[in-house]
This record gives C-alpha cells, sequence and structure tokens, in this order.
C-alpha cells in the first residue's frame, strides 16, 4: 500500500464492492427482491387511482367505488411491505458488510510489518477504517433501492407512453432532466466538502495548538493573536460553507421546478387531449401522479451515480490495505525452540529499512547466553537496528540472526516473541488497568506473579499508591501515569513475560534524577539470569553492563568493558548521553 | 471553591432561556432573518397557488372543453412557478446565510472566551473536551444551520400553508387528511423516540470502535511484541459487533417508520377519494376540486416526515448549544481589575512574595506562608522534591493563578492592579518542554514582539550566538516549523524558546527547566544563550540539575510548601542536610 497516494484505482474499488455483495447473497437478493415489489406497488398506485376517477367517480358508478378502493388499499399494503424489506436487508447488508470489512482491516492493520508503520501515519489508516469505509456502507445501503428506482423509471415510461405516446415523451423529459441536476448538485457538493472537512481540521488544530500552549500564549498575552488565527481559519469555513449554501438554493428548488413544469405541460397538452377526448381524466390524473412519486426516486438515483466514484475510490484504498502483504509471517514449516540460555548470534548481517540506505552491513556479533550488553552509538549508528532484529521485526537482507543456534526466521513468531521481550522507548499501555496491562506480558499469570513483577520493576509503590490500585485504569481515557511511571508498568510487563533476552531502551529521558536512580535498581534486578541488551543513552547505565558493543555507522567499532573502549576509543566517550531523539523508525 | 467551579455537561434545563441567550447573540442578524423568512412565505404562497391554476384548468377548461382556458391555467401556473423558484431561491440562501454568519460568529465568540479563561481552568478540564466544543458541538450546529434551519422554515410554512388551503377549497376533505395527519404524527413521534435513543447509542458506539482502532494502530509494536494479535482482533470485534448491533436498531426503527408512511399516504388517497368520490358523484364537488386535493396531499407528506428529521437535528443543536453556553458562563478569575496601571516604565523587575498561600483548592494549600524578595537582577533557582511548590511560586509570578492569603508584587506593584499587557511585557516563560507553534521559525521567535524587524531577530540570534544554527537551516527564518516543532531536538527547541523570550525583551524571566538532559551540542549553546539572555534581568529558574544551582546566584529549597533554604549554593551545601541529599541523587545522576 503506498500511504501517499490518496486516490485509488477505479476498477479494483469497484471490484471490492462486487465482491462484498456477493458475499452476502441472502441479503442482497432479498433487499433487491423488496425493493422491486415495492417498484411495482409504487407503478400500479396511480394505475388504480385512474380507474378509481375513470370507472367509479366519473362513471358515477358507486359500487365500483368499493372493490377498486379495496384494491387501492391492497397495494399500498404490498407496497409498504416491499419497501420494509427493501431497507431493512439493504440495512442488513450494509451494516454487515461495514463491521465485517473493519474487523479485517483491524485484524490485518496489526499483521503488517513495522517497516509498513513506520512510514503509514496514523492518520491514514484511521481514515481507512472510518470514512473509506461509510462511503461503501452509503453505497451499499443505497443500491436495492436504485435498482428499483432505475427499473420504475422504466417500466413508468413505458406506461406512460403506452397510455398516451406524445404525453407520455413529454412527461419523460423531465426524469433525466432531474437525474442530471442531482448529479450535479452532488458532483459541487462533494468537491466542496472534501474542502470544508480540510477546514475543519484546519480550525481544529488551531484550538488544539492554543489549549495544549495556553502557558506560552497567557505569558506572552497573545490572547488577541490566536483569536485573530482563530477567526481566519472560521472566515475559510464560512467561505466554502456559504458557497455550498449557494449550489443549494440554486439547484435544489429545481428538484421540484422541473416536475411542475411537467405537470404544467401535462396540464396544458393533457387538458387539450382530454377535451379532445384522446384521454380520459383518469389517465389524466395518473400522470400527474407519476410526475409526483418519481421525484424522490430520481434525485436518489442521481446522487447515487454522483457519489460512486468516490465510493469506488474508497474501496480500491480500503482493498490495497487489505491486499498489503504482511512481509513478517510464520515460516511454512517452523521449527521448535531449543532450551538454552539465550544466545544471539548476527552472522553475516545485512540490512537497510525499506527505501533507505543500508544500516548494518555484513555485522558479525555473538552475545553468550546470560550476558547484560549494552549497545552504544550515535544517531543512526543502527543500536536500534540491532535490537529490531532480534525478536524479527524486521528481516535482515542478508546473513542471518540466531537465537540459540536457531534463525529466527524458522520459528513461529509467538515462539520467538514470548522469549524475546523488548520494552520499548515509549512505552505504550492499553486503555484498561495496571494489572491488565501488566498482564498481556503473560495472560496466565495470577495476582501474584502480577505484584512480583511489579516489585522487580519498582512499580509497586507507586501502583499501591495511585487511587485505584492495580485497577486503575490508564492509557489514553484514564489516568495519566508520568514517563518514568509508565516504563516502570512496561518494565513490568516485560518481566512478567520471563523471556530468555531482554531488550531495553534506556532512554527514561523525561524523569528526574530520583526517579531516574529508582529504575537504574530496577533494571539491575530485572536483568539477573537473562540476556539483555540495553540501548544505553546514559553512562550511567553502562554500568550495568557486562559488555559495551560500540556501534559507528552500522558496523561495530568496539567491544568490550566500558573502561576499556573509554581508554582505547576516543569517539565512544564523546557519544555518551547523547539522547537518541531522531532515529530512523523501529524502536522509538 | 473559586478554582472548582465547573462548566457541567448536563442535560439543557433551562430550553427556553437558552434559545433566548442564543437569540441575543445573533440580534444583528435580525433584519436579514426576517427578510429571508418573508421570501420563504412568499415562496410557499406561489406554491400552493399553483394547484389552484390547475384546478381552475380543469373545471373551466377541461370540464367545459374550452382549451383557450387551459392555456390560461397554463401560463398562471409557469408564472407562479418562476416567482415560487426565485423567492425559495432567496429564501434558502438568505437563511444558510443567517446560519453560516451566526455560526462565525459564535465561535470567535466561544473561542475568545476559551482563551481568555484562567489557567486554572485549563487545568481541571480535558483538553479534548474543550477542543469537541470548539469542534463538534460547533459542527452539530452547523448541520442545522446549513440543512435544518432551511428545512424546518420551508416545510413548516409548507404544511401550514397547505393545510390552510386545504380547509378554504373544501373543509370536509381537509378534516378527513388531517385525521390521517394526526396518525401520522403520532407514527413520527413514536419512530423519533426510537430513533434518538437508537441514534444516541450508535454515536456512543462508534467513538468506541474509532477508540479501539486508534489504540490498536497506536499500540500496534506492543500488540506484535507479545503476540496480542488474537486477543487484540478479539476485544475489537466485540466492540465493532456491539456497534453493528446499535445500528441495526436504528435499522429496524427506520425499516418499519418509512413504510408506515407510505401506506397512511396510500390510506390518506383512498380517504379523499373515498369522501371527495361519493361527493363528486353527488354533485356537490367538482372533479377539479378533487384533483387539487390529491395535488396538495402529496405536499403535506413529504414536509410532515422532513419536519421529523428536523427535530432529530433541532435537538442535537439544543444540546451543542447549552454545552457551550456552559462555557461562556465560566467566569474568569484572574483579570484585569478596572483602573489598573501599567507597570511604570522602566522595570526593574524586583518580584516580592509577602505572606503568599495558595493552594488549587481551597482545600489544600500547596505552599504557606512564603515570603521571598528577589532584588532585580538576581538569578534565583528554585529547587526541590517533585510536588513540593516550586512550579507553583513560578505561576503565581506569572499570574496564572492569584494567591488565597497574601501578595506578589513586581518593582513594588501589586499583580492584581497592574494591566495584564505591562506585565506581560516584563515577564516572559520559557516553558519545560519549549513548546513551539506551527508556523515560521520567525513567527516563533517573534511571538512575543510581533512587530520586530528581520533585523531585531538577528540581533538577537547573534547576541545569543545561534545565528549560525539559523543560517545553516534550509529555509533559514522562514523554515517551517510542522508537528510543534517535533522535528526539532530538544535543545534546538529550547533555543528558539530562549530566542523568543529575549525578543520580548523581558525585565524577569521564569525558566522551567527540562528534566532530560539536552544532546550535547545543543547543551553548550543553550548555556551560552541562557547565560547572555539572563545577564541584567531577574530570573526565576526552576532547577532540576546541580549545574544550574550551582551557576545561580541564589538557591531556595523549597519542600512541604516553605522555603527550607535559602543561600548560595556553596552556603545550602554546608548549612542544610535536605540540600546535601538531593545534592546527591543529581550527582549519582551524572556519574
Amino acid at each position: 500500500m503506498n500511504p501517499g497516494q490518496p486516490d485509488g484505482d477505479i476498477r479494483s474499488g469497484i471490484g471490492l464492492l462486487v465482491k462484498t455483495l456477493r458475499s452476502y447473497p441472502r441479503y442482497g437478493v432479498i433487499a433487491i427482491a423488496g425493493a422491486l415489489v415495492w417498484m411495482v406497488g409504487v407503478v400500479l398506485l396511480p394505475v388504480v387511482v385512474s380507474m378509481v376517477i375513470d370507472d367509479a367517480i366519473l362513471a358515477r358508478d358507486r359500487n365500483r367505488l368499493w372493490p377498486l378502493i379495496a384494491v387501492l388499499i391492497g397495494v399500498g399494503i404490498v407496497q409498504a411491505i416491499g419497501m420494509g424489506f427493501r431497507r431493512y436487508f439493504g440495512f442488513r447488508l450494509a451494516y454487515r458488510a461495514e463491521a465485517d470489512l473493519r474487523g479485517r482491516m483491524f485484524a490485518h492493520i496489526q499483521r503488517l510489518a513495522f517497516a509498513f508503520h513506520d512510514i503509514t501515519p496514523t492518520g491514514q489508516l484511521m481514515s481507512r477504517a472510518s470514512s473509506d469505509l461509510s462511503q461503501i456502507r452509503l453505497i451499499l445501503m443505497m443500491l436495492p433501492i436504485v435498482v428499483a428506482n432505475i427499473a420504475m423509471f422504466v417500466v413508468v415510461m413505458v406506461v406512460l407512453i403506452m397510455i398516451d405516446p406524445v404525453l407520455g415523451l413529454v412527461a419523460s423529459l423531465t426524469f433525466p432532466a432531474l437525474v442530471l441536476n442531482a448529479n450535479a448538485l452532488a458532483r459541487r457538493i462533494i468537491r466542496l466538502s472534501f474542502s470544508v472537512q480540510q477546514k475543519l481540521a484546519d480550525l481544529a488544530e488551531v484550538v488544539e495548538e492554543s489549549v495544549a500552549g495556553i502557558e506560552v500564549v497567557k505569558a506572552y498575552g497573545q490572547e488577541r493573536r490566536e483569536e485573530l488565527r482563530l477567526k481566519n481559519a472560521a472566515v475559510a469555513i464560512y467561505e466554502d460553507t456559504i458557497q455550498i449554501a449557494r449550489y443549494r438554493s440554486t439547484y435544489a428548488p429545481l428538484f421540484e421546478l422541473i416536475p411542475s413544469l411537467g405537470t404544467v405541460a401535462v396540464l396544458w397538452l393533457g387538458g387539450f387531449r382530454v377535451i379532445d377526448g384522446a384521454l380520459t381524466e383518469g389517465e389524466f390524473v395518473a400522470f400527474t401522479q407519476y410526475l409526483a412519486v418519481l421525484v424522490l426516486p430520481l434525485m436518489i438515483t442521481g446522487w447515487f451515480f454522483a457519489n460512486l466514484p468516490r465510493a469506488a475510490a474508497s474501496a480500491s484504498r480500503i482493498d490495497d490495505l487489505l491486499s498489503t502483504d504482511p512481509v513478517i509471517e510464520d515460516p511454512a514449516k517452523p521449527v521448535p525452540l531449543p532450551d538454552g540460555p539465550g544466545e544471539i548470534r548476527f552472522d553475516g548481517v545485512q540490512f537497510a529499512y525499506p527505501g533507505g540506505e543500508t544500516v548494518l552491513e555484513d555485522m558479525e556479533l555473538i552475545i553468550p547466553g546470560g550476558t547484560a550488553v549494552a549497545l552504544v552509538g550515535a544517531t543512526g549508528s543502527g543500536k536500534t537496528t540491532v535490537a529490531n532484529l532480534v525478536p524479527r521485526f524486521y528481516d535482515v537482507s542478508a546473513g542471518s540472526v540466531a537465537i540459540d543456534g536457531v534463525d529466527v526466521r524458522e520459528l513461529r513468531l509467538d515462539d520467538l516473541r514470548s522469549e524475546v521481550a523488548i520494552v520499548f522507548q515509549e512505552s505504550f499501555l492499553f486503555s484498561a488497568t495496571i494489572a491488565e496491562n501488566i498482564l498481556v506480558g503473560d495472560p496466565r499469570a495470577d495476582e501474584r506473579g502480577v505484584r512480583a513483577a511489579a516489585r522487580l520493576a519498582q512499580a509497586h509503590d507507586f501502583i499501591c499508591a495511585m487511587p485505584d490500585g492495580y485497577g486503575t485504569i490508564v492509557g489514553e481515557r484514564g489516568h495519566t501515569l508520568s514517563g518514568g511511571q509508565r516504563q516502570r508498568v512496561a518494565l513490568a510487563r516485560s518481566v512478567l513475560r520471563d523471556p530468555r533476552i531482554l531488550i531495553l531502551d534506556d532512554a527514561t529521558s523525561s524523569v528526574d534524577a530520583v526517579v531516574e536512580s529508582e529504575i537504574q535498581e530496577a533494571l539491575r534486578r530485572v536483568m539477573a539470569n537473562r540476556t539483555t541488551l540495553i540501548i544505553a543513552h546514559r553512562t550511567s547505565t553502562l554500568a550495568l553492563a557486562d559488555l559495551v558493543v560500540f556501534l559507528e555507522n552500522g558496523a561495530i567499532a568496539g567491544l568490550g568493558t566500558h573502561d576499556e573502549l573509554l581508554a582505547t576509543i576516543p569517539r565512544y566517550g564523546a557519544v555518551l548521553a547523547h539522547d537518541d531523539q531522531r532515529a530512523p523508525g523501529g524502536v522509538r | 471553591m473559586r478554582y472548582m467551579q465547573h462548566g457541567s455537561d448536563s442535560e439543557v434545563r433551562d430550553r427556553s432561556g437558552l434559545l433566548r441567550r442564543a437569540g441575543r447573540l445573533g440580534r444583528s442578524l435580525m433584519w436579514p432573518a426576517i427578510g429571508a423568512f418573508t421570501a420563504a412565505a412568499l415562496g410557499t404562497a406561489a406554491r400552493l397557488a399553483g394547484p389552484l391554476a390547475v384546478g381552475v384548468g380543469i373545471d373551466r377548461g377541461v370540464a367545459e372543453g374550452d382549451k383557450q382556458v387551459v392555456t390560461t391555467a397554463a401560463l398562471v401556473f409557469i408564472v407562479l412557478l418562476v416567482v415560487q423558484y426565485v423567492f425559495v431561491k432567496i429564501s434558502r440562501y438568505g437563511i444558510a446565510w443567517v446560519g453560516e454568519q451566526y455560526l462565525l460568529n459564535l465561535r470567535s465568540v466561544v473561542f475568545r472566551h476559551l482563551i481568555r479563561s484562567d489557567t486554572a481552568f485549563y487545568s481541571r478540564s480535558k483538553s479534548g473536551v474543550l477542543v469537541s466544543r470548539m469542534t463538534s458541538d460547533i459542527e452539530s450546529l452547523q448541520e442545522f444551520a446549513g440543512d435544518g434551519a432551511v428545512m424546518a422554515v420551508s416545510n413548516g410554512l409548507t404544511v401550514i400553508g397547505v393545510a390552510v388551503a386545504m380547509v378554504l377549497v373544501d373543509w370536509q376533505m381537509a378534516v378527513s387528511t388531517f385525521a390521517v395527519i394526526a396518525v401520522l404524527v403520532g407514527v413520527s413521534v413514536i419512530f423519533q423516540r426510537q430513533a434518538a435513543k437508537a441514534y444516541e447509542q450508535v454515536r456512543e458506539r462508534i467513538g468506541r470502535v474509532l477508540a479501539g482502532l486508534q489504540e490498536g494502530i497506536a499500540g500496534v509494536r506492543v500488540v506484535q511484541a507479545f503476540s496480542q494479535e488474537q486477543v487484540q482482533a478479539t476485544s475489537f470485534g466485540r466492540v465493532n459487533e456491539a456497534h453493528y448491533r446499535a445500528n441495526m436498531s436504528a435499522a429496524k426503527a427506520i425499516s418499519w417508520y418509512f413504510p408506515a408512511v407510505g401506506f397512511l399516504r396510500v390510506v390518506a388517497i383512498a380517504a379523499v377519494l373515498i369522501i371527495g368520490g361519493l361527493r363528486v358523484i353527488d354533485g356537490s364537488l367538482t372533479f377539479g376540486t378533487l384533483v387539487v386535493f390529491l395535488l396538495y396531499l402529496d405536499w403535506f407528506f413529504q414536509p410532515i416526515v422532513n419536519l421529523a428529521n428536523v427535530y432529530n437535528l433541532l435537538q442535537a443543536a439544543i444540546a451543542a448549544l447549552g454545552k457551550l453556553f456552559n462555557l461562556l458562563d465560566v467566569e474568569a478569575h484572574v483579570v484585569e481589575r478596572p483602573g489598573a496601571y501599567d507597570l511604570a516604565d522602566p522595570v526593574a523587575g524586583e518580584i516580592a512574595l509577602s505572606g503568599v498561600t495558595f493552594g488549587y483548592d481551597d482545600e489544600t494549600m500547596v505552599i504557606q506562608d512564603v515570603d521571598l524578595e528577589i532584588p532585580a537582577g538576581q538569578r534565583l533557582a528554585v529547587v526541590g522534591e517533585t510536588g513540593a511548590g516550586k512550579s507553583t511560586i513560578a505561576k503565581l509570578v506569572l499570574r496564572y493563578y492569584d494567591p488565597q492569603q497574601g501578595s506578589v508584587s513586581i518593582d513594588g506593584a501589586d499583580l492584581t492592579d497592574v494591566t495584564i499587557d505591562s506585565r506581560t511585557d516584563a515577564i516572559a516563560l520559557i516553558p519545560q518542554d519549549g513548546f513551539l507553534f506551527n508556523g515560521t521559525l520567525r513567527n516563533n521567535l517573534a511571538y512575543g514582539a510581533p512587530d520586530a524587524s528581520d533585523e531585531d531577530v538577528w540581533n538577537v540570534l547573534r547576541a545569543m550566538g545561534i545565528d549560525d544554527w539559523v543560517r545553516d537551516l534550509p529555509d533559514g527564518l522562514e523554515t517551517q516549523v510542522r508537528e510543534r516543532g517535533g522535528r526539532f531536538s530538544a535543545g534546538e527547541r529550547q533555543l528558539v524558546a530562549l530566542g523568543r523570550a529575549f525578543l520580548d525583551d523581558p525585565s524577569v524571566i521564569v525558566l522551567d527547566e527540562a528534566t532530560s538532559n539536552l544532546d550535547p551540542e545543543t547543551e553548550l549553546e543553550v548555556e551560552g544563550a541562557l547565560r547572555v539572555l539572563l545577564a541584567g534581568r531577574t530570573a526565576i529558574v526552576i532547577a532540576h540539575r546541580l549545574r544550574s544551582a550551582e551557576r545561580a546566584d541564589r538557591v531556595i529549597l523549597i519542600g512541604d510548601g516553605r522555603i527550607i533554604a535559602d543561600g548560595t549554593h556553596a552556603d545550602l551545601v554546608e548549612s542544610s542536610d535536605e540540600y546535601r541529599r538531593l545534592v546527591e541523587v543529581w550527582e549519582r545522576g551524572m556519574s
């Protein structure tokens, strides 16, 4: 999927729409059947009315009145039942398809590899799964009625022409006029709606920024400036919405004018023909009724075809997403991971981020099981990359990464990742309780296990101090934890997993000195009895490591203890305590 | 509880009061609104007259075999149609215009109130909620203004007009039609209630779906790292299904309502045909009148159904209005007193806190009875544990809050007596994360001094020693800052924040130090720039680092809301145990 490309290929979009329709044959068939029944009712109605008028009222025949009225009511019932089925199953089809597609997209997004997510903004994915999906839902919902409308239009044309060819043709001219009008209006409005959406988002951004930076705004007394920015954003919106109003006020009343002109034509020409005896009064009334009844359906049809390209584009974007290859998947014949101390072996590893330069070149590294290794290097030196290759978040372009003698590509991903845990730079917590977040590490653990892990990670104390303790809800919609607190919960999560290999990014850059030392203590305890890889940013962390790997431009420039490297490599000392803010991807 | 007053989201209790307030806001639009309304009425009148022409054309033309009358009737009808079109067009545009103008004004009014609210209000409100006031709440008003208002007026007038016309043409048939309409209204009310509940649920559940999506995308790396794909898919599936069920609830309501309406229309036609038909057979009604009635009938049904839809939009709009006016009701407490005077020029920058006791709520005091005199030009470091009250002192100096007791003054003038403009000119803030706005680098630097010339900006950059850095940037001063400066390093953002303060040329600087270490390259530049910036100005530094305390002229240690130690760094190391402990922790973090 190319996230930068907003528009899709119409054909693949229509393909997805058709495939979706075919996945729910029952709903589609019932909905369309209901629509056709409804249509028959709608078409018959004016005929029955004209019969009532001609054969009962104007023929002054009371006896015929009641049975014909009964037929009328009967037609009304049939029409209503048809509409009911049409709408209900139309909804069923549309909503079911929407829910299923959304579920599929969610599952697929979660399987797509890091490399994909590095270059795809969240907003793009969100819009695929929300506004693009809405477009598809709308089109599917409208499909039954549009099918019926088109059939109705054809049938009515035929009926009118059968009743009176000349009048029929004249009256029928209103139909395409209505459709074209709907189309013209819809096209213009669609274009502007996009623009309005964008401008609404711009305004939201101004508001968000002012709210987030309120302290700076107030400190510098710049309230008026922000007010002006907002006013400009509001005016921009106004310009678009007033233009929409202009279009609507011009085109929308035509939806009444056009059929009314049709009525005038019927009155005029039809009136003449009734006088000449070529047309009955009942037929005359039928004409006016048909004109009235077709207005809405024709508007809907016009709207439908105006929106179809947009829906197809949305569908093709979704199709694009769903057909993106996850890349990192379980091998066809997975090999079990044997017991072992957690030895990591990089053999001739070469790696480049997709579309980027080579980051690692022919890297050879053996980390014995149980060692604590610190990775040190300047931005772009490859330390984050090295860490990301071990749990197989990316695949190497050449060479191999092996754990306890097995190439990571030969392992089942679940097996691999249960023995390799990683604490990212930005610890993400789910919107759930603290306990639930820690349990992510091992869902089978019990409360004791969770507390033990939290204690080890130096998190137990502050968790207990929280309003609901372990039951406190954190994450987006919950309590906001400080950076250091989040880090420790994430650490507890990894500890609970009890992996063979632990990978840490020690960038606890948002904590103060006291908390920092607590975290260091936690790390020391957690690192015992397993292989640990630490992406080190500060000198104090290096005290925790047995071995330091100094990386420069994707190659190992030094390997030894901290003191050895300090003594032998001057660049090493210079690079320390560099806050790694601009890593190209991965562990962030 | 001054700072804890809350604009709550509770239901709109006083609806008429709300509408009156809303109306007052749109006072200036009264005449255009009346004009648009009048045009709508005229358009409706023209529309309703149409069928009458048809009736005459049939009775006196077709029935009498007089083609001349038919032609005249048709021409009159066409004229009426054109007149109708013109008036409808004017009224539709006019109503929309009034609505959009109102919204334009409302956006500015609400934002203005928001931006001038106390900092206290911001700290107790979720920013997401505030933003949604200005966005989704106003947008629901927009929907009403764009579509709903027009529909309400035109459909409302039509319904009234048709009802009147029907009664005038033939009251007996009118009554029978009204009977059917009554059933329609009853059915519509039931439907609206059902639908409103269902839609409320849909809105709530789509919110959860979107939140679930957002979270699933944001946390995908953690999900994969912990093999949570299946678990996530299952829990999202539940939220997804719940949304589907809510949608189907709404669908069920729609699927019985509209067919019922369609059926009622047929019943109404049948009623007209029976009652009218029998009377035509009797001779007490002309055929033309019957046709007129059938035409009017169609114009009766659709508008009522439309009005039912508008009712929903109206409800949403009123709810949104309620929330917005709640926001407008929040009073700012930190305001400029009438009769406030400007600080005397030049401002020396002497800061004094006398007997200051302050708490964010009236129950817990964060600082107690603090006396502090900072002579002009002194560089003061405020240190202490997290939550001890250091940033509180800074917030009082910046007058984000007023103390419960005591006073804060600058150059002897109480902050509450001084104009806001002169105070913000005199005191500048360098925040913790160097908050940058989207825009050019130049705009950010000149934020406090919008009249600054390019030369002024370069002078400042040169004085701070960072002009080379700016020149090396691809677009120099015009470099676009995006994502609030996310592409710059923390150190670089700090440099811009320093430059911003410099250009503001204040007498007092409040510096809220970043807790983390900056990258070593910019660390030196920041030190240098800071040295130049703080020279000759009073500086209150909320310090987190040993170096900052060492470099200050004076250090105060805050503990439990009081000043526990006060002196130079060297003094305090000797005299205060607590201070020594703090220094030890700092030193440990550095080794």
